[in-house]
C-alpha cells in the first residue's frame, strides 16, 4: 500500500512537472504606436491570448482585432471598418518558435530570437524578431517590440490621411505566463 | 501490482495525449466569447434626414450642415432655376455633442419649410441597446427626441397655423424609437416608429401624427454606400381628403442618397421629395411629389472633432 501511494505521488509530481512545459497567458497586452509629425496614434488591448511551450520553444499569440482601444473613438471605428477590416479578418495570429531556446525552467533573464509568421489582415508574413523572457519563480514573462509595415499586410491608407498614419507602426507585446492547467 | 501497472499505463497515455495538443488548440479552448459591440451600423448619426441608431461618442463634437435645394423638375424646376440649385428649400446648421458613449445632445437652427419657419431645435438621443458581434444582443435600439420652437413673427390671421396666440403655439416635438440591425458588413436596416406632436396646426390638420419609417444602407466599398429612407405617416382619411380637396395634397417622404466617408468627414448626397429637413415638418408637411418632378438634391456634411 505504501508503495502504491509513493508511486501515485510520484506520478502526480511527474504530471505537474510535465504540465509546466506549457504556459498560458490569458491577458496578453498588445499595443501599437504610429508616429508622424502630424499625429501620434496609439491603441492597446489586454485581451490577447498566448501560449508557450518552453520545452519545444513553440509560441502562439492570438488577439481579436476589435478589442484594440483608441483614445479617439472615431479612429477606432476607422481602424476596424477601413484599415484592418475586422469583420472580414477578426484575428491577428502569430505562430512562432524560439530559435535555440534556453532552459526556461531556470530563473533568469534571457534574450531570445523568435522566428515565426504573423497573420494580419488576411496576409501571412514571416518575421524574425528579438524578445526578452524573464523567468521568476518558474514562471516566464515575455516582452517584445517589433515593427510592422502596413503595406506588407495590404493595409491601405488613403492619400487624404497619409500624413497622419505612419507607414511602419511599432508593436509592443507583453505576456506574463502561468502554467497551463 | 497489476493495478499499479494499469494506473501507470493510464497516466502515461494521459500525458501522451496532453503533449500532442497544439498550442493553437489550447488557446482556442481558452477563448472566452466577448460581447464586442457592432460598430458603424451607419457612418453618421443620420440615415438621410432622419436619425440612425448611432450616437456620438463621449467628448465628440459634430458640426453638421444640411441643405435641401429647390424642385429639380416641375413648375419651379428646370433650367431656369438650374434644376433647383438656385433655390434653397431648407437649411440646417447644428452642433451636436456626445456626453457619454451612449448619450448625445444637440442644438440647431433650421430655416424651416412648412407652416412654420425660423426653427430652433434642441435634441437628445440615447442608445438603449447596442448590437454585439456574437448576437448576444441582436439589435441596436436608440431613443430620439427633439423639441423645436419657431422664432417667426406671428401671422395676423387667427385661422393660420402660424398664428401664435401664446408662446406654446410655437412648439413642436418628435419622439422616435430607432431599431436597427447590421445584417452584414455591407447591409444595415432600420425601423423607425415615430410620433410628432405640433401644438398648433391648421384647420383639419392633426396635432399628433404617428409614422413608421424605414431606412437602410448598402455599402459598395469601404467608404461608399447607398442610403434609402421612407416614412409612412398615419393620418386620418378626413384630414387627407380635406387637403386633397384644397389642392394641398400630402405625400410620404422618400429619399435616396450616397454616404461618403473621408476620415473625419461624412458626406451625404441626397435626393428626395420632402422640402423640410426636420422630422417635425418632413413627416407631417411634405406636399411635394416625386411624380411631379418635385424632388431635389440635398447634402449633409458632418465633421466630427474629438475634444
Amino acid at each position: 500500500m505504501k508503495q502504491l501511494i509513493t508511486l501515485l505521488a510520484g506520478l502526480f509530481l511527474a504530471h505537474a512537472g510535465f504540465a509546466q512545459d506549457v504556459f498560458m497567458c490569458r491577458n496578453t497586452g498588445l499595443s501599437f504606436f504610429s508616429a508622424t509629425p502630424v499625429e501620434d496614434i496609439d491603441a492597446t488591448t489586454d485581451k490577447g491570448t498566448s501560449a508557450m511551450n518552453v520545452k519545444t520553444g513553440e509560441l502562439y499569440f492570438k488577439v481579436a482585432v476589435n478589442t484594440f482601444k483608441f483614445k479617439k473613438q472615431l479612429m477606432e471605428e476607422h481602424f476596424n471598418e477601413n484599415y484592418l477590416e475586422s469583420d472580414k479578418y477578426p484575428y491577428a495570429i502569430f505562430k512562432g518558435k524560439l530559435v535555440s531556446p534556453p532552459d526556461l525552467h531556470k530563473d533568469g533573464t534571457y534574450e531570445v530570437a523568435i522566428d515565426g509568421v504573423l497573420s494580419l489582415h488576411g496576409v501571412d508574413k514571416p518575421y524574425k524578431e528579438k524578445a526578452t523572457i524573464i523567468v521568476k519563480d518558474g514562471k516566464p514573462s515575455a516582452n517584445a517590440k517589433f515593427n510592422v509595415k502596413l503595406a506588407d499586410h495590404k493595409i491601405k491608407i488613403p492619400t487624404l490621411v497619409i500624413k497622419n498614419i505612419a507607414e511602419v507602426v511599432e508593436v509592443t507585446v507583453k505576456a506574463a505566463y502561468n502554467a497551463a492547467s | 501490482m497489476k493495478h499499479i501497472y494499469l494506473l501507470l499505463l493510464g497516466c502515461c497515455l494521459g500525458l501522451h495525449s496532453f503533449a500532442q495538443e497544439s498550442l493553437e488548440a489550447l488557446v482556442g479552448k481558452e477563448e472566452v466569447k466577448t460581447h464586442e459591440p457592432v460598430i458603424a451600423t451607419y457612418k453618421s448619426t443620420r440615415i438621410i434626414q432622419g436619425h440612425s441608431p448611432e450616437t456620438l461618442k463621449k467628448r465628440e463634437l459634430d458640426f453638421r450642415v444640411a441643405h435641401h435645394f429647390g424642385d429639380l423638375g416641375g413648375e419651379f424646376g428646370g433650367p431656369k432655376t438650374f434644376f433647383g440649385m438656385d433655390n434653397s428649400a431648407d437649411i440646417r446648421i447644428a452642433f451636436e455633442y456626445g456626453i457619454t458613449d451612449r448619450f448625445m445632445v444637440g442644438i440647431g437652427r433650421t430655416k424651416g419649410s412648412g407652416n412654420l419657419t425660423q426653427l430652433y431645435e434642441g435634441l437628445a438621443k440615447y442608445k438603449l441597446l447596442q448590437q454585439t458581434t456574437d448576437d448576444h444582443v441582436p439589435l441596436s435600439v436608440s431613443l430620439f427626441g427633439n423639441s423645436v420652437v419657431s422664432g417667426m413673427t406671428s401671422s395676423k390671421t387667427i385661422s393660420d397655423a402660424s398664428y401664435f396666440g401664446k408662446f406654446s403655439d410655437r412648439l413642436s416635438y418628435t419622439g422616435q424609437l430607432i431599431i436597427a440591425r447590421k445584417f452584414t458588413p455591407s447591409l444595415s436596416l432600420t425601423l423607425l416608429p415615430t410620433w410628432v406632436h405640433r401644438n398648433r396646426v391648421g384647420y383639419k390638420d392633426q396635432n399628433d401624427v404617428f409614422a413608421l419609417g424605414g431606412g437602410g444602407r448598402l455599402k459598395f466599398t469601404k467608404r461608399l454606400g447607398l442610403l434609402l429612407e421612407y416614412y409612412y405617416p398615419f393620418r386620418s382619411q378626413e384630414s387627407k381628403d380635406y387637403f386633397k380637396a384644397q389642392g394641398r395634397d400630402l405625400y410620404n417622404p422618400l429619399a435616396a442618397g450616397l454616404e461618403l466617408e473621408t476620415g473625419g468627414h461624412v458626406f451625404h448626397i441626397t435626393f428626395g421629395n420632402s422640402t423640410a429637413i426636420l422630422e417635425n415638418q418632413f413627416i407631417t408637411e411634405t406636399r411635394s411629389s416625386w411624380l411631379q418632378g418635385q424632388f431635389r438634391w440635398g447634402f449633409n456634411i458632418s465633421r466630427r472633432f474629438s475634444l
